[in-house]
């Protein structure tokens, strides 16, 4: 018997040997790699002399830089928050049992089945000034209507907060709807019982109930944050200027632009030690809990 | 899956060795030109290359930036394209790293003799010549309507202080001043015309001379001012617009000008449109002087098929051939590399330019020739970065410029 489990557990590893020997060739030996080709003078192809913090001080000079990771981290928490309340606003506001509730969740999930490219191209056009939105409540006779967000500096990167919200908060409204939708109905029957009104029950009851679902939202949606590229090259190529440049365009403008992966690889490795600062609070947690 | 896709490249021409005849000469072809001049000027080069007997593979990639990526890919992955439309400021680089075969010696002292001296210095490296240019293209043009001037009676700007004259009155009868797309690299290209307008020989010394000093000096800081100033004079929907939907707004006489290359003809040409009636060309506002070059060249990465090999040689032979470049050149809206090909058949702008040209001291280098494309990338940065940010002073600017320039002292 004994040994039959052991067999099992010795198969069982065989059959992940393989996978786990894919994941180190193919993500984490490139990650080793970068982190070296970051300590050296690398200009369009690889240059393995050892050269210290070189590409990191050039880094930490480059406004460029500063301007994309101060993006990322306004992005960041404008998208996940807003994306987040809005999202499940609407899955409260469809779970009252309204007629075509099919129709609606349909039409709210709509926009996640187009590509960020897509959604920042169609953005583009509407925030555009002299052809999207404010020309046509100029047209309609609102001459001094503005709404120029797109190609003022400081206010740039919250075009690309709108887009992305509109494009995810569905995805947030459809799971969280899901959660909702798996409450027992004896929490709410007793909620009436204690005379709790409906607005108060959501709020401190099957919000907080839905910890697991929220965590899931905020892990898809910084995933987002992080690889986020497609939405400012297709919406403002990173300007006016550089002022809505994302730290992931940094990296892949240096790279395979400017051929200078050695400061690409310092920037991958700054945004690969801020996602790590970021789930370390989480990482320890789940230590602790489970140890 | 690139792997996979690689093995499958190797085995199928493999196959193609096994089953060519020993003479074969083949050329895989990377490229970016996919618009319709574009192609139809490459045709030109294609259709000659197979009449000699040649295999034409053609590796069309949309866009440079995927071009770019395209080849360094299959450089580093060691399945280089026989041919490469490179980018001028690339050449030196790649032939250092060895990277690149030398041109075949005779077509390169035929082709050395009749170049324009800056250009081919800059892609020959001890003696032996690594890439050839088909074409010399203009940065420093300015397109204009035609009856945007008639309209206020005035002639086309010859200085960017008379354009400023005439920039209000313009205006006042509707026109957008100066067509423009607030890209990078538009900004970038309108701050060398700028700054070209400062004079000449300050631009050489900036720019072949690396002279970082000048760099920082009262030229450029008149330049960026300029550049301020004309930040006033664009329609607010510039804003990450193409290149040629600015064109278009000259095409429909909602715009005064255009400062942009010569390939901001084609678009005019291609509209049926007839070059000094219908639409006007000079060069741009004070640098009537000089003839910004832009080249297009193509270079021959190291390779190993003897097929290969033969079809790189075949190929030397058909681009260097100054007819061939001429009827390239008009297709495409371009100068001949060459400065024996004919060109008298051409439009008034082509012949405008090969005038401008002919002047040893008025050819002066684009900056791709002269900067790295890591430092080109830092001053499109700057120059964007100061095109958008009103409080960012013409001084603060040019010492960033400087800088930059600094860089270049080993290149």
């Amino acid at each position: 018997m004994k040994a039959a489990l052991l067999k099992n557990a010795t198969i069982a590893r065989l059959v992940v040997l393989p996978t786990i020997v894919v994941i180190i060739v193919c993500f984490y030996a490139p990650i080793l790699w970068s982190a070296y080709i970051s300590f050296t003078p690398s200009g369009m192809f690889p240059n393995y002399h050892f050269a210290g913090l070189m590409q990191y001080d050039r880094l930490l000079a480059t406004d460029r830089w500063h301007v994309a990771f101060r993006n990322m981290l306004i992005f960041g928490v404008l998208f996940v928050s807003i994306a987040i309340s809005l999202g499940s606003l609407l899955a409260i506001l469809i779970d009252q049992n309204i007629k075509a509730e099919a129709v609606f969740r349909t039409i709210l999930l709509y926009p996640l089945s187009m590509s960020f490219i897509v959604t920042g191209l169609a953005w583009q056009w509407f925030l555009n000034p002299t052809m999207g939105l404010q020309h046509f409540v100029q047209d309609l006779g609102w001459a001094g209507f503005r709404f120029d967000w797109l190609v003022r500096r400081n206010l740039s990167i919250y075009t690309i907060v709108i887009a992305a919200v509109w494009h995810s908060s569905g995805l947030v409204m459809a799971i969280t709807l899901a959660g909702l939708r798996g409450i027992d109905p004896d929490i709410w029957r007793a909620t009436r019982v204690e005379g709790i009104p409906r607005w108060r029950a959501y709020l401190h009851i099957m919000l907080p109930m839905l910890r697991p679902v929220m965590v899931t939202n905020v892990v898809l949606l910084a995933i987002n944050v992080v690889k986020s590229y497609d939405l400012v090259v297709a919406m403002t190529q990173g300007g006016p200027g550089y002022s809505s440049d994302l730290p992931g365009k940094f990296v892949v403008d240096m790279a395979f632009q400017r051929g200078n992966i050695g400061q690409a690889s310092a920037a991958a490795m700054a945004m690969l030690a801020t996602v790590f600062i970021a789930v370390m609070p989480y990482l320890y947690l789940q230590m602790k809990r489970s140890g | 899956m690139k792997t996979k896709l690689n093995l499958l490249a190797t085995a199928l021409s493999t196959l193609a060795v096994l089953t060519g005849s020993a003479g074969a000469q083949t050329a895989d072809v990377l490229h970016y030109w996919t618009s319709g001049s574009e192609s139809a000027a490459l045709k030109i080069f294609a259709d000659a290359f197979k009449a000699k007997g040649g295999t034409w593979v053609d590796s069309a990639v949309g866009g440079f930036d995927t071009a770019r990526a395209t080849a360094l890919n299959r450089i580093a992955g060691g399945n280089p394209p026989t041919v490469l439309l490179d980018n001028i400021g690339e050449v030196a680089d790649f032939a250092k790293q060895g990277i690149l075969a030398p041109v075949d010696p005779e077509v390169a002292k035929d082709l050395t003799a009749h170049l324009p001296t800056v250009l081919a210095q800059r892609i020959s490296i001890d003696g032996k010549l690594y890439a050839i240019p088909v074409d010399i293209g203009g940065g420093n043009w300015m397109w204009y309507s035609t009856k945007a001037f008639a309209d206020i009676g005035a002639a086309p700007p010859k200085s960017w202080d008379e354009f400023f004259a005439e920039a209000d009155k313009l205006r006042a009868k509707g026109y957008i001043p100066l067509a423009f797309g607030g890209q990078p690299w538009q900004e970038a290209s309108l701050f060398y015309d700028v700054l070209l307008a400062q004079g000449r020989d300050t631009y050489k010394q900036i720019t072949s001379g690396h002279d970082a000093k000048a760099a920082g000096g009262p030229a450029v800081v008149k330049a960026f001012e300029v550049m301020r100033k004309l930040t006033g004079y664009v329609d607010e929907g510039s804003q990450g617009r193409e290149w040629n939907d600015a064109t278009a707004l000259v095409m429909k006489n909602k715009a005064a000008i255009q400062i942009m290359g010569d390939w901001a003809k084609g678009e005019f040409l291609s509209a049926g449109m007839v070059p000094g009636k219908d639409f006007g060309c000079m060069l741009a506002p004070g640098t009537q002087d000089a003839y910004q070059m832009v080249v297009d060249l193509f270079d021959f990465p190291k390779v190993s098929k003897p097929d290969n090999i033969a079809g790189q040689k075949l190929f030397e032979q058909v681009i260097a051939d100054p007819a061939l470049q001429a009827a390239f050149g008009d297709k495409k809206g371009s100068l001949p590399a060459r400065l024996d090909a004919d060109v008298s058949k051409s439009d008034i702008c082509t012949q405008l330019g090969q005038k401008t040209l002919s002047d040893p001291a008025a050819q002066v280098p684009n900056y791709e020739f002269v900067y790295t494309a890591d430092q080109e990338g830092q001053v499109k940065d700057l120059v964007s970065q100061f095109w958008s940010s009103p409080d960012m002073s013409a001084e603060d600017a040019a010492a960033a410029f400087s800088k930059i320039v600094a860089q270049s002292s080993g290149n």
